[in-house]
């Protein structure tokens, strides 16, 4: 008689109970989808200039790359300066939080550095040039 | 009718044995975007200066308070005519700050001077205490 009882509830916790889990992974789930920010790469690796007060920018998601020979390049294409405006409002328009980060090569001229500002001030999006400490 | 209660104790039945529902395919989807999710996750940590490119030249030169920090395109980093080492820069501005506490800055690059003297002086600016504001950086002409 004894041993039935047992038996039986034995069966009965059988299943195991999945809900607290279930609750962790929707947890992480939602953590990983509200922090997927979808950061569309510029294409090329440059080399940084040198900056001792750089901070962290965590908005500046946008990403325009200027390389040694002072080619622009956003979200893995090679963009004409007349065509940077328009790249960078239609990131802006998907992220509107994002900023505008110039992955500039230390290389590169200023005045290439200059027509990129002058396209993000023109979509209203604010600038950071990237640097490393 | 007794076939209709009959067939509606049936359903009810079936309803009890069926009252857990089985999780095991949403189990699935959802650890598939967790993993999805996991792996395009992309924690972008750049660093970066602000910098700002003001409307006009103009504005900038007419102001006759702002410490105007002029890198011409040969490399040599100028403060009222002054050549300065781009070592000394901060320093320069850190005087020329405590002289007149007011006093606005502006960078003006040339064409060809180099970014990383760009971003030198911005880097010196920002460490002499202009940090609050991007920093503007205009076309100079040369």
């Amino acid at each position: 008689m004894r041993r039935s009882l047992a038996q039986s509830t034995a069966e009965e916790e059988e299943g195991i109970n999945l809900t607290p889990m279930l609750d962790v992974v929707f947890i992480m789930l939602i953590f990983f989808i509200v922090t997927a920010s979808f950061v569309k790469e510029a294409g090329i690796d440059v080399t940084r200039p040198e900056a001792a007060t750089a901070v962290p920018k965590k908005k500046a998601n946008i990403l325009v790359a200027i390389s040694a020979n002072n080619e622009i390049w956003i979200d893995n294409r090679k963009v004409t300066p007349q065509g940077i405006r328009a790249q960078i409002e239609r990131l802006h328009a998907e992220n509107p939080e994002g900023q505008v980060m110039i992955q500039a090569d230390k290389e590169s001229f200023s005045e290439t550095l200059m027509v990129v500002m002058g396209a993000a001030r023109e979509a209203k999006v604010s600038v950071s040039i990237a640097a490393v400490n | 009718m007794t076939t209709r209660v009959e067939s509606l104790s049936d359903l009810l039945a079936q309803g009890e044995d069926e009252a857990e529902i089985d999780l095991t395919p949403m189990l699935d989807v959802v650890f598939i975007m967790l993993i999805f999710f996991i792996v395009t996750a992309s924690f972008l940590n750049e660093f970066g200066v602000e910098g700002t490119k003001p409307p006009s030249v103009q504005n900038v030169e007419s102001e006759s308070k702002s410490i105007a920090i002029k890198i011409w395109s040969t490399g040599e980093i100028t403060i009222d005519g002054l050549t300065i080492d781009p070592r000394a820069v901060s320093a320069q501005i850190t005087r020329r700050r405590a002289e007149n506490p007011d006093a606005g800055l502006a960078v003006l690059a040339g064409r060809r001077a180099k970014t990383a003297l760009v971003v030198g002086v911005i880097d010196s600016a920002r460490a002499a205490g202009f940090r609050s504001n991007p920093i503007p950086i205009s076309e100079l002409q040369e």
